[in-house]
């Protein structure tokens, strides 16, 4: 058996474990779920319980290999490597393909454990589904196993790609995973829900967990962004790239069915649409995977995507749950109870049914554009949109969304007069009229961007109100959650709109030591400040402002000493209204030093430099005294014109070949300094000039780009997850509550 | 009779925005085009090639950088023209993406932007050595 001696054993034998446990617990529950059988819930837990232990395992050893360096396994060998610090090993567990699969089943292992305790009399359904989707992940394992090894024993990895050897590599995909993980658990419940026949208590249920998702998703898209923007230089927190579209669009389902399930539990509305949206949530999380590691995209994203051969199990995989969910709802359609829409225009429920279809148009536009390479591949040119698609597209979704957001505040599920919301509406709309003021001093001119800003203050200001007054009621801050959250909102899209549309940018190359003005600012390129230690070559600017004290900015731009690729850290000056934020592009360290074929020229400074050829009778005959083995002397003929000016010279190059000494006797140039041959390629027949005391100073070229109210995004991002977490927590109360009561 | 109105309207507004949305669509829709078609064609397109080895050059004076780009399938190659600061990792692409469209009168691929690949090592090459 060949197959056995490539493959490590401990950790693959825990994988083959939790596929026969996986599947017993499957048999357990799914005979429990049949009979009521209570003896088959009890082996289908225990079961789970092994599956659990099993995957742990084989976490733990794929862990302990990456830690051991143990180049003979080849995911070791691909991802890490004798220079790599302990805590990127972290990073290396989920840098490649398999292992990015294993830590999402170890998550999604881990919250079946919860959810086990939280699906009550549902859970043999429950944790059939739930298992299942589990199992998926883990047959993709089975067959891309992580535990191969190579026939031989390298010495050293290929190493982490650079890129990827930073803070955030260690703590975002970690997260984005719990976030996918997290996704299946609300689809677990409504599928099992249909299943059963049994159309109520499932939302109580669910809502904490389907919050929970939309929390974690947010923070590591949250992560995500804060990534890109402050280490990576990509100039933005969000570029609407597939692989970063593939984390929103499951974000933004998940957002909807936190709507339709506060819909659900406080006015019956919903019930048919939720278990629409639990299973659109779960498929996007499946589709984006499969858009984002099936090379469908490779040659349209700054991600490189490679298929891995897995393409056929990842369309499987999506197709099977995709006809799984469209079946049991489809059957069940007609059976689930409805409540028909009563309600008045001006009422909480319309403006919430408005904006929750407000939202789905939005994902599917998204989703649509991440798609257009699929899409389009069946037409005559696969072709892909670029972000002004997105940006165009959702500029009227995200006013509209802010308009309903800011009426919904002062709606009641009833309906309220048109006459009360005027009433209320006094202040805020005051608000927001002092916000487009504001903007009108800075230059926005845009009516659209002034009725964007108009509509993002309203929302900010009216769910403002409305929190301070939840604070002040009975259930205080508990019950603040949405509002609070909805706040967030309107300080995003401010911030979104001021740092995007309103940011300046300027491509600037500077000299060092002369001052350039760029943009309002004095920059001057003071110094190349070489490594130290752990710390990269840092550039070294100074930038000054009219009325401000100078200060110093230290973009990063070294090599990797491994792939001897470029890499640019942007560095950030942040103050309360902006940030400014200096990328390096490209360094030219003036080093004199010229490659030059026969015939070619070069510049350094002011002076142009041309190699004629190789003299080969500067001090007898070279070829007859490379023949008999004495020195040899060759000379390098050269014009160099400067000023207008041509001088002749020949710096020499001498080679004794008994000894392997080399003597370069430089030639004096025009106007003070000196040229030396520095090497000869005997091959191409070039020549390597080197210049000494001539004034070429280092170039930096750099991206400088003020972003104004930029922390805006986040701080709307941070107040959107807080009220998440608020609303999380008072969810789960509810739901342990009405399990007490007997409810659920 | 009033609600009828509402989703009549409702129904207007969504279909006005998915027209809006597919025109959007289409005009930021940049196909993925052969050299040759890229030359017959007036509007935005991407080519892909890679760089041949000592084409590439950077003209200071009209802050522009020339460089040849090749098919690796058909060998063909087509001249493109980049105004702005040369890429970093430029000199070590793999392969190049330019967005741009064709200037016939200069018989240049006009880039707006370029999609600089490098030799990454993240999802390395496969080694594969069984016996």
């Amino acid at each position: 058996m060949d197959y056995f001696s490539h493959i490590y054993l401990p950790g693959a034998l825990a994988l083959w474990c939790a596929v026969l446990f996986g599947i017993s617990s499957m048999w357990g529950y799914g005979v429990a779920l049949v009979s009521g059988d209570q003896g088959s819930l009890t082996f289908g837990r225990r079961a789970y319980g092994f599956f659990a232990v099993s995957i742990v395992l084989a976490s733990a050893v794929l862990a302990l290999l990456l830690m051991m360096r143990d180049f003979r396994i080849e995911y070791v060998y691909q991802y890490s490597g004798m220079d790599l610090p302990v805590y990127y090993q972290f990073a290396a567990f989920w840098a490649g393909q398999k292992g990015s699969f294993m830590i999402w089943l170890f998550w999604g292992t881990l919250l079946g454990l919860l959810v086990r305790r939280t699906a009550g009399p549902s859970e043999p359904a429950v944790m059939g589904v739930y298992t299942l989707t589990l199992m998926g992940l883990l047959f993709i394992l089975v067959r891309e196993n992580p535990f191969v090894m190579l026939g031989k024993t390298p010495l050293d990895g290929v190493g982490l790609n650079p890129l990827l050897q930073d803070n955030w590599m260690v703590i975002h995909p970690p997260i984005m995973f719990i976030g996918y993980a997290s996704a299946a658990i609300p689809f677990a419940f409504a599928m099992a829900a249909l299943w059963r026949r049994q159309y109520d208590g499932w939302a109580a249920r669910a809502f904490p967990w389907a919050l929970g998702g939309f929390l974690v998703l947010g923070t590591a898209i949250l992560m995500g962004g804060y990534w890109a923007y402050k280490t990576l230089g990509w100039g933005g927190y969000w570029g609407w790239d597939p692989v970063e579209n593939a984390s929103l669009i499951p974000w933004m389902f998940g957002t909807v069915l936190i709507h339709g399930l506060h819909m659900e539990r406080s006015q019956g509305r919903y019930r048919r649409a939720n278990y629409l949206l639990t299973f659109l949530m779960y498929i996007s999380v499946l589709y984006g995977t499969f858009l984002t590691r099936s090379g469908v995209l490779a040659d349209f994203s700054v991600h490189s995507f490679v298929d891995l051969g897995i393409s056929g199990y990842l369309t499987l995989l999506l197709g099977g749950f995709f006809l799984l969910g469209l079946y049991l709802i489809i059957t069940r359609w007609r059976e689930i109870p409805t409540r028909p829409n009563e309600d008045p225009f001006l009422s909480r429920g319309t403006f919430m049914v408005m904006a929750t279809i407000t939202l789905l148009i939005s994902t599917a536009v998204i989703t649509a554009g991440t798609s257009a390479p699929l899409l389009t591949r069946f037409m005559k040119d696969p072709s892909q949109v670029g972000p002004s698609f997105y940006n165009k597209v959702n500029l009227p979704i995200a006013m509209l969304v802010a308009f309903l957001l800011a009426l919904v505040p002062y709606l009641t599920w009833k309906g309220t007069a048109a006459r009360e919301i005027a009433r209320k509406l006094i202040g805020p709309f005051v608000f927001g009229v002092a916000a487009v003021a504001f903007s009108l001093f800075w230059q926005v001119h845009d009516v659209f961007h002034l009725a964007f800003i108009f509509l993002a203050a309203l929302a900010l200001a009216t769910n403002l109100q409305k929190t301070v007054a939840k604070l002040r009621g009975a259930g205080g801050l508990r019950d603040a959650g949405g509002y609070l959250a909805h706040v967030g909102v309107g300080v995003i899209l401010l911030g979104i709109i001021a740092s995007s549309g309103y940011d300046v940018s300027t491509k600037v190359t500077l000299i060092q030591n002369q001052p350039r003005e760029v943009d309002g600012m004095t920059l001057t390129f003071k110094r190349f400040i070489p490594r130290q230690g752990r710390e990269k070559e840092r550039m070294e600017i100074e930038v000054a402002r009219a009325g401000g004290k100078p200060f110093m900015v230290h973009p990063k731009l070294f090599i990797n000493d491994r792939t001897r690729q470029v890499m640019a850290n942007p560095d950030i000056r942040t103050t309360p209204f902006q940030d400014l934020y200096v990328s390096p592009i490209d360094f030219d360290p003036g080093q004199p030093r010229l490659q030059l074929a026969k015939g070619e020229s070069g510049k350094v400074g002011d002076m142009e430099v041309r190699f004629e050829g190789f003299n080969l009778q500067a001090d007898g005959n070279a070829m007859a005294a490379m023949a008999s083995g004495q020195p040899v002397t060759i000379g390098a003929t050269l014009a160099v014109t400067k000023n207008g000016q041509t001088t002749a010279l020949m710096p020499l190059y001498k080679l004794n070949p008994a000894s392997g000494a080399v003597e370069t006797p430089p030639a004096t140039l025009p106007g003070g300094g000196a040229v030396f041959v520095s090497g000869i390629n005997a091959t191409n027949g070039a020549v390597q000039l080197e210049l000494t005391g001539v004034a070429n100073p280092a170039k930096l070229s750099v991206d400088v780009t003020r972003k104004p109210l930029i922390q805006l995004v986040w701080g709307g991002l941070y107040v959107i997850l807080f009220g998440g977490i608020l609303a999380t927590v008072q969810r789960f109360r509810q739901m342990r509550k009405q399990e007490s009561l007997g409810r659920i | 009779m009033k609600k009828n109105r509402m989703y009549v309207f409702g129904g207007l507004l969504l279909l006005a925005f998915a027209g809006f949305s597919f025109s959007a669509f289409t005009e930021s829709m940049t196909p993925y085009v052969s050299y040759e078609r890229a030359r017959g064609e007036d509007r935005i397109v991407q080519v892909a090639g890679a760089l041949e080895k000592g084409s590439d050059s950077y003209v200071d004076a009209q802050e522009s950088l020339f460089f040849t780009l090749k098919d690796p399938k058909s060998s063909e190659t087509l001249r493109v023209r980049y105004t702005g600061l040369k890429p970093a990792n430029f000199a070590d692409a793999i392969s190049i993406v330019a967005i741009g469209r064709y200037d016939g009168q200069s018989k240049e691929f006009e880039a707006q932007k370029l999609l600089v690949k490098c030799p990454s090592k993240y999802q390395g090459a496969e080694v594969k050595t069984y016996s």
